[in-house]
């Protein structure tokens, strides 16, 4: 067996997760509770609103509770010398290797929320792909960055 | 070289046609939308057009007028603009190729539209430099001066500039190809867009009125017609794909693959050796069962206004067997190898769940709705199965030193050669499912053009996604067995 990569991302991940959750969450209700009046208003049959609420509650439930701490839970990384591997996702778990020497250039960005938490996404792109560490703390996003590009200035191969 | 010089002046008619093309569709809107009413409306629409028409006409001719190129200091200038002047100064280190084209307005005149292509980096189209009209002659002389100084920098590496002949289409692949290609699609489908443009000015709607109790009794009369039209646009598209692909060769020139085709429409296409990122073999259906299959290369240049520049033909239609006698000795650095390790047998139930998964909802929601008619729907599952076990067929890699060979099915079988040292990164997926089955899925992307292209096989063992992420991985190599 392979062995997982090292690193864990920074536990307020969570929270930042919960709180979109929580925005997704409003996003959806408003949505449903629309539809859920327009059915009201033109006599539509009561089943769907009912389907609609359930749907509502389940997703509510996964996108604030469940989903954020296995997301958590699953990602990991590492930089490495000559590579940097990620690991990612819930249902489908994806490793991905991407070699130091074909990374273009490396961002951190930072939304509202990311940054009331003091956090930053690293983003590396290659010619190809560009791959996301999330919710890193601010000052390791930075060092991360710093290090990253630093590494892949080093070997120089043609593409 | 050195003074500034216009382009041929055809270039101004070329210009206006093209504005004109890019109006017709406004131009039409505005002659059908207001010329019902006769009278007033319709004078004003068409002077509108005209004076629509007229401005392109002047600015064809102006931007000819200000448009001058020369060659200074090892950079290619150009200068061009109406109103806003603009300047472009492209360095000869940073041009990838120079393509040149001839349409039939070029080739009346004995000229050629140069396009001069720079590294796709930028991405967008203001990157390269079009001459659209300049004569051969002139052409040749650019092509020159920039091949002589890139290889004043590298003129010991490559002593020798002979041609070598790799590939040229012959007759019979020519109607192959023609034959096989989905040209009639293509102009069905322009046809039917065409239709919707006009329609305004055709009553379809009292025409189908009339015709619907007409067309009931003559059913027969109709599936006539509608037979003799798709022949007409299958022979159209015939038409089409060979005048395209008449001609077609592949020579190699110092460094480069050079890729000339058309009869009407002549082009010429220069790829670098070194930007080829990786090799790839279509095999449409219908070309798979006689054997025959299309070459691919995906090139770094490009942008992503020219898709052609990362996305090239090698060989348009060639016996799949053949491939590696025809071009193995010009891309040495690839195996091209046919020998793959196939699916395991397990993964088979996997490709069919998968496709069950969206089929049987539909089927049964046929079956709910449409009572007995519903039943048509299970053609749709057979159809969806078959081409599940096609896909777990189609599936397989092998690992040549530092070649990735990936092979699958999207409707095509389509065998993808990457050189390790090309590829961008590499993934490895495992649902839950796989999991349980000890099955995996590897994804290699390389970069062409603007993009990435690449490959992905579902459900190998997993044993051997681990093989392929370890070989590819750089640490984990020197780390060995251990683990």
């Amino acid at each position: 067996m392979l062995t997982e990569p090292q690193n864990r991302i920074s536990p307020k991940a969570l929270t930042v997760w919960r709180i979109s959750g929580v925005i997704r969450a409003v996003i959806e209700w408003s949505i449903a509770a629309t539809a859920i009046v327009l059915l009201h208003i033109f006599q539509g049959p009561q089943w769907i609103s009912i389907i609609l609420i359930i749907l509502g509650v389940i997703f509510t439930i996964l996108h604030i509770l469940i989903f954020p701490s296995l997301r958590w839970k699953r990602w990991r990384y590492e930089v490495r010398e000559e590579e940097l591997e990620l690991q990612e996702g819930i249902f489908i778990r994806t490793r991905t290797l991407v070699p130091m020497v074909r990374v273009q250039h490396v961002d951190t960005v930072q939304g509202p929320i990311l940054r009331k938490y003091k956090l930053a996404s690293v983003i590396v792109h290659t010619a190809a792909t560009m791959h996301t560490i999330p919710a890193l703390d601010e000052t390791e996003a930075e060092e991360l960055r710093h290090y990253i590009s630093k590494l892949a200035r080093v070997v120089e191969e043609d593409v | 070289m050195f003074e500034p010089k216009r382009l041929h002046p055809i270039a101004s008619v070329i210009n206006t046609l093209k504005g004109i093309k890019n109006m017709l569709i406004p131009v039409a809107a505005i002659l059908f939308s207001a010329g019902r009413d006769g009278g007033l409306s319709m004078i004003f629409s068409l002077i509108a057009a005209l004076v629509i028409v007229l401005f392109t006409f002047v600015s064809g001719i102006l931007s000819w007028y200000r448009y001058t190129y020369r060659i200074e200091n090892d950079e290619v200038r150009i200068e061009y603009g109406i109103f806003v002047r603009k300047k472009r100064y492209i360095p000869f280190e940073r041009i990838q190729s120079i393509d040149l084209t001839e349409g039939i307005l070029q080739r009346l005149f004995g000229l050629v539209k140069v396009k001069i292509e720079t590294a796709g980096s930028s991405g967008d189209d203001e990157a390269e430099a079009v001459l659209s009209a300049i004569s051969k002659g002139e052409a040749s002389l650019i092509q020159d001066y920039v091949a002589a100084a890139k290889n004043a920098d590298t003129r010991d590496t490559q002593a020798e500039s002979e041609i070598e002949q790799i590939f040229n289409i012959s007759t019979r692949q020519l109607v192959i190809l023609s034959l096989t290609s989905g040209g009639t699609g293509v102009v069905i489908s322009a046809l039917f867009a065409l239709l919707s443009q006009f329609d305004d000015l055709i009553p379809f709607k009292r025409l189908f009125r009339g015709l619907k109790d007409w067309a009931i009794h003559n059913l027969i009369t109709i599936a006539f017609f509608v037979f003799i039209g798709l022949s007409i646009a299958w022979m159209i598209g015939l038409i089409i794909t060979m005048l395209k692909y008449a001609n077609f060769a592949v020579v190699k020139k110092e460094g480069d693959l050079i890729i000339s085709q058309g009869l009407l429409e002549k082009k010429q296409i220069t790829v670098p050796l070194k930007r080829i990122q990786a090799i790839r073999i279509n095999e449409p259906i219908i070309r798979q069962l006689i054997g025959y299959g299309t070459v691919y290369i995906e090139s770094a240049g490009g942008s992503s206004a020219n898709e052609e520049g990362a996305n090239v033909t090698l060989l348009p239609i060639v016996k799949v067997d053949q491939i590696r006698s025809i071009i193995g000795p010009y891309l040495p650095e690839y195996a091209l190898t046919t020998d793959f390790t196939p699916l395991p047998k397990r993964a088979k139930r996997r490709y069919l769940f998968r496709s069950w998964f969206f089929t049987i909802p539909v089927v049964t929601a046929a079956l709910i709705f449409l009572k007995i008619w519903g039943l048509l729907a299970l053609i749709l599952m057979a159809l969806g199965s078959f081409w599940a076990i096609a896909k777990f067929k189609a599936g397989g890699w092998s690992i040549h030193q530092r070649q990735l060979s990936l092979r699958y099915r999207t409707i095509d079988r389509v065998t993808v050669f990457m050189l390790k040292n090309k590829i961008q990164s590499l993934e490895m997926q495992e649902s839950y499912f796989q999991r349980r089955q000890d099955l995996g899925t590897v994804g290699a992307s390389v970069s062409s053009g603007f993009g990435g292209a690449g490959g992905t096989v579902s459900d190998l063992e997993i044993s051997d996604v681990q093989k392929i992420y370890q070989w590819y991985s750089r640490e984990k190599q020197k780390q060995g067995s251990l683990d």
